[in-house]
């Protein structure tokens, strides 16, 4: 190998832009070529990159860092127990393509995405490539993903495949071969569109001096053609997913809302007519096409896996019915078997009569006597793939073996199954793949060793290939070359154009040939569900926050309350009041005194393990928004994220520092005011944003009801400070000051909180938003009769208008207010009969249960 | 022998079921040794949607969905079915079993390429070194499969316990033979996957078989049940059944409805609903002979 200095020949004077890197010259480098000059194609990109200045790298990575972090771009590690979200690890130095060898790999993409939707056509059809001997049987009725009752399910235009993907790599001679095909339901382009946004926002100059190709005309040209296919006019198309917890989750949602579709999953759905119905808050929707995230054989638990719990009853019959087209077709992940490989070439003179454009990895099926013996003979150096085992969703299937690395014990055993079900199983050259720059922690670039993935849609005019794709690089050794598949560290892959590029974009473009605007139509159930709760949780969070607030300060200020033992009673029983901590725990905090009193507060602020915690109420804001990702906006999202972590980040454990936790609180007051300022300024009034404040409106009449009761309840709250607090909670002092400019009295302020229309903290002023919202959403008009909830709402209302407020704060036994004690239970009770009926008017999605007969139980006689 | 079969399924439902969708294989199928007469399937309440057609296999398959609120579901299949005996077959005259087991590998005419859809493990059919091994003691090198295989029929017969309500349709074909108990549908698994696991084809066949009195006391109306057994393939023999339950070849007192891989593809009735709570099925089947 040459010297690094020697190998750059750009102009004198130049910065030698990979001083240190040096690829091994045994593999083929995408940057450097083996006389050790750089690439005529990576010249210009290196040279910009060479010129950023160091703050300028450092500005680049931690801005993406941020990005990453901030659109919450996650994967679940498949096979990971927990479901753990883990972060998503883009390297911004880019892959770079140049144009013509592009064009090669687009055309050897097509014509191999034709090849096995054609395929796909004959299995699936007439089978005349089993007749005719050109594919042995068992490829086929030997792979558990030839589902027989999709067989002879007719397609519109004979399109089964509408969007797939190839795992390609680069041989040391400098071609491409196809690793692997994926037909099922490809996953990861949408992680390669996250990736390019991160990227080409990152490096901004660079991005836009490069002339890279854009993606996101892919989508609008597979869309448009998707919709295309609809029998009806004005198509509904939804995403069906598995739901979150599973690999790609974050994709559904993001592809989903890139594309407009609604995400959905199994439960969400329902066949009726034969005609598949989505059930939304307006009663059931036709859809009329289906993007599918689930397994095909998961997709209908009628006739296929009956133990599915992800698919949708009769979809098999609907799409037999020609009445919804599902993408890919049900039954496609025949295709991406591996154990096709070998038969490929054939086909591709067969069906298309041309010669296979882009050769797959050497491989030889052990279904046939010669190639199994072949396999045989040479288990200590090929890899075997038990090709009848799904394929994971980035990596390879399971059951694989590298033949070098197994005991004389496993290669006896492998050999046996071998042997036994040969059909099962294929060997393969292991492949020696390409190296290129990895950049990840900021210092030197090193070589790496890639693979790229590419997508490939059906559109109007055949097939398309995205330009760009999803580039995967490792540092492992070669010899662990095929484990690549599972790296999760990943590269935007830029190729380059001669021609001007198309700056189309989906997500900045406000209009475009999609139908974003069914989004707010269509609000499903399930989703209308998960709204309501996060208004709920966003509003609890709220009220908690402000409450740990007033008491940290009553705690650490001036006010003598730490003075009186009785005054640091009443504010331990408000915490219990308000179900933030245990009797048992409050008893022992008053008997602590003030240290001990600080501690439980530092528990309910930072514990993890504290049931009504802040903690664990954040825990359910980040929930439920995971679940509504789609719905919210991309900067609502974003401070929803810094709410949530707020804790998570900055919390000092079990011990309270108190200036920490207010500024910390302060903080969280402001995200929150930002989140109710995006919620009613920047979301649409559809059926979503009413959910979302039907949530917030009734858990603040609970949660204002509670503290009234509990702080003005009983005794002298004018004179024992209770009711300036309640004023204080309840967002209220500087109202009741300017109106009444006087020391606060009892009966003004439940006026101002309970009955004053005009205080948008007031319970009468939700119940006014309630009743509102209620009139907007779609109910049975048919019913002449006043609905239960218009019922209960009605006689709220009218109970606080005629509320005597004079009454309300008198003491009647004792120092106890009863009319007042009585009032805010019912309030309460109210609240939570509504939101009860709104359950179950809105939100019911229950998933179908299973019968099968007979079973044998007795001896025949 | 000419029977009328009459086979009731009624659910029941502690709640009303909104919706559901069934998917039944209740139509006898025409096969070489039997023709389906008469075959009529009642459903009350009416369903809202019914298609009538066959499945990949060719077996009469009906797709019901029921869209009124109901409390139970009755499903009434009448069928009127003439069945033949095989007649005798010379079981050791049968080709040796690796020779039909090569000919799967390399189908050459449309009968052996029909039957490579049964020879390969399938959802309910599972393979396993313990079922090869099973399957070899019967299978010894260059046997006539036939004889193999009515000496494997034999085997199960004698070696396994009929037991009911221990195992159910998703019992595993390992579970089964390592527990030696079963009802008729497990036997037909185990002996699927045995002969599979050599290469061979062979059927999961859904049916009925006529059964008779004790001594001296009447046929009891609706005591009669479904039953399964298995089929194999053997060039020039087409395909022969085996009754590992009753230690036979099945002669004219078995009526077939349907068959395919296992019982998940020819499972009598098998649906889904939405609501109904917890639910109770009655079966009877009624096997009456004619002439």
């Amino acid at each position: 190998m040459s010297s690094t200095r020697a190998r750059y020949s750009a102009v004198d004077g130049a910065i030698d832009p990979l001083p240190d890197y040096a690829p091994s010259g045994g593999e083929f480098d995408e940057v450097i070529a083996p006389d050790g000059s750089v690439r005529p194609h990576w010249r210009e990109f290196l040279d910009g990159f060479a010129a950023l200045p160091e703050a300028e790298r450092d500005r680049a990575r931690g801005m993406a860092a941020r990005l990453l972090r901030e659109n919450s771009v996650t994967y679940v590690a498949q096979g990971d127990p927990e479901h753990r979200d883990r972060p998503w690890q883009l390297d911004l130095f880019p892959l770079l393509i140049e144009p013509s060898e592009w064009k090669a790999i687009e055309a050897g993409l097509i014509q191999r995405a034709d090849l096995l939707n054609r395929i796909l056509g004959d299995l699936y059809g007439p089978q005349t490539l089993l007749k005719a001997g050109k594919l042995p049987p068992s490829l086929v009725f030997g792979n558990p993903q030839f589902l027989n009752p999709c067989h002879g399910i007719a397609v519109p235009q004979n399109v089964h495949l509408h969007l797939l993907a190839f795992d390609i790599a680069r041989a040391p001679d400098g071609r491409w071969w196809v690793l692997s095909d994926r037909t099922q339901a490809p996953s990861g382009a949408g992680y390669a569109l996250e990736n390019r946004l991160v990227a080409s926002n990152s490096l901004p100059g660079l991005f836009a001096a490069s002339n890279v190709q854009r993606l996101a005309s892919f989508f609008a040209r597979f869309s448009e053609h998707f919709l295309s296919l609809s029998r009806h006019d004005d198509p509904l198309a939804v995403l069906l997913s598995p739901g979150p917890g599973r690999t790609t989750y974050f994709e559904h949602a993001y592809l989903a809302r890139y594309l407009g579709y609604s995400v959905v999953e199994g439960s969400d759905l329902t066949v009726r007519d034969d005609r598949l119905f989505l059930k939304t808050i307006d009663g059931l929707k036709p859809v009329d096409l289906v993007m599918r995230r689930v397994e095909s054989e998961y997709c209908d638990p009628l006739e296929l896996r009956t133990d599915s719990l992800l698919g949708v009853p009769g979809l098999v019959q609907a799409a037999r019915t020609g009445q919804v087209v599902v993408a890919n077709a049900l039954g496609s992940g025949l295709v991406e078997s591996d154990a096709f490989l070998s038969f490929l070439p054939g086909l591709c003179r067969h069906l298309l009569d041309e010669e296979l454009k882009m050769p797959g990895v050497a491989s030889w099926w052990c279904g046939q006597p010669q190639e199994r013996a072949y396999v045989l003979d040479n288990l200590d150096r090929l890899i075997v793939r038990n090709v009848t085992m799904p394929k994971t969703i980035l990596g390879p299937g399971q059951d694989r073996f590298i033949g070098a690395e197994l005991s004389a014990a496993e290669r006896e055993a492998l050999r046996g199954r071998i042997g036994r079900e040969g059909h099962k199983f294929i060997g393969q050259e292991p492949v020696a793949l390409s190296t290129t720059p990895v950049w990840l922690d900021g210092q030197g670039l090193r070589p790496a060793h890639m693979t790229l993935r590419v997508y490939v849609a059906a559109t109007a005019d055949g097939y398309k290939v995205m330009p760009g794709g999803l580039t995967r690089v490792s540092e492992a050794s070669i010899s662990q070359a095929p484990l690549l598949e599972q790296s999760n560290i990943s590269k935007d892959s830029w190729v380059l154009s001669d021609e001007p590029v198309d700056t189309f974009s989906l997500l900045t473009a406000p209009h475009n040939a999609l139908r974003l605007r069914r989004g707010s139509r269509d609000l499903p159930s399930r989703t209308a569900d998960n709204l309501f709760w996060l208004g709920r949780y966003a509003e609890r969070c709220e009220g908690t926050v402000r409450l740990l607030r007033s008491l940290l300060t009553r705690l650490h200020g001036e006010s003598d309350l730490a003075a009186h033992p009785v005054a640091l009673d009443r504010l331990v029983k408000l915490l219990v009041a308000q179900e933030h901590l245990s009797q048992r725990r409050a008893r022992q905090a008053v008997a602590g005194g003030m240290g001990a009193v600080e501690a439980a507060l530092g528990r309910v602020l930072f514990g993890r393990d504290t049931p009504d915690g802040l903690v664990s109420i954040l825990g359910n804001v980040r929930r439920t928004a995971n679940l509504v990702r789609e719905r919210l906006s991309e900067d609502t999202w974003q401070i929803l994220m810094e709410l949530v972590e707020t804790v998570e980040v900055s919390g000092p454990g079990d011990s309270l520092n108190v200036d920490e936790a207010l500024q910390l609180l302060d903080r969280m007051i402001r995200n929150q005011a930002a989140l109710n300022g995006m919620i009613m300024e920047n979301m649409t009034r559809a059926y979503s944003w009413r959910f979302l404040d039907l949530g917030r409106r009734l858990e603040r009449i609970r949660h204002m009801v509670r503290l009234i009761r509990n702080l003005a309840g009983r005794g002298d709250p004018e004179a024992t400070g209770s009711l300036g607090l309640l004023l204080e909670l309840a967002d209220s002092t500087m109202t009741y000051r300017t109106r009444y400019k006087a020391v606060p009295r009892l009966v003004a302020a439940l006026d101002l909180l309970m009955a004053d229309e005009t205080n948008p903290r007031s319970v009468l002023f939700q119940l006014n938003a309630f009743e509102t919202h209620m009139s907007e959403l779609p109910s049975d008009s048919s019913e002449a009769i006043i609905s239960p909830i218009q019922r209960i709402a009605t006689e709220l209302h009218a109970t606080l208008r005629l509320a005597d407020m004079e009454a309300l704060a008198g003491q009647s036994r004792r120092d106890k207010r009863e009319k007042l004690e009585r009032l805010t239970h019912k309030l309460e009770e109210g609240v939570k009969e509504l939101a009860d009926l709104i359950a179950r008017t809105y939100f019911s999605h229950s998933m179908p249960q299973h019968v099968s007969g007979p079973q044998w139980v007795e001896m025949p006689s | 022998m000419i029977y009328d079969v009459n086979h009731r399924t009624r659910f029941e439902y502690a709640q009303a079921v909104s919706i559901s969708h069934h998917v039944l294989h209740l139509s006898p199928r025409t096969a070489p040794r039997q023709k389906c007469l008469s075959a009529a399937i009642v459903v009350d309440p009416a369903p809202t949607v019914r298609k009538d057609g066959r499945d990949f296999y060719g077996n009469p398959i009906t797709h019901l969905t029921v869209q009124e609120p109901h409390a139970k579901l009755l499903v009434h299949s009448r069928a009127r079915v003439d069945v033949t005996g095989p007649g005798p077959i010379d079981l050791e005259a049968s080709r040796p079993w690796e020779e039909v087991a090569g000919l799967l590998l390399g189908p050459t005419d449309a009968e052996a390429l029909e039957a490579c859809r049964f020879a390969f493990a399938s959802p309910y059919v599972g393979i396993d070194d313990a079922v090869h091994d099973f399957a070899v003691a019967s299978f010894t090198p260059g046997r006539p499969l036939l004889a193999a295989a009515m000496e494997m029929t034999n085997r199960i017969y004698n070696g396994f316990e009929y037991r009911g309500g221990v195992t159910d349709v998703s019992t595993p074909v390992a579970q089964v033979l390592s527990s030696r108990t079963g009802v008729c549908q497990d036997f037909a698994h185990l002996q699927v996957a045995c002969l599979r696991s050599l290469g061979l084809a062979a059927r999961y066949v859904s049916g009925y078989l006529l059964t008779h009195p004790a001594a001296g006391q009447e046929k009891l109306v609706g005591a009669d049940e479904s039953h399964a057994w298995i089929s194999v393939w053997c060039p020039v023999n087409g395909w022969v059944d085996f009754d590992p339950t009753n230690n036979c070849i099945p002669g004219d007192e078995h009526i077939v409805l349907a068959w395919g891989r296992d019982y998940g593809d020819v499972s009598p009735i098998n649906g889904f609903m939405v609501g109904g709570g917890s639910h109770a099925i009655s079966v009877s089947v009624d096997v009456a002979p004619q002439a």
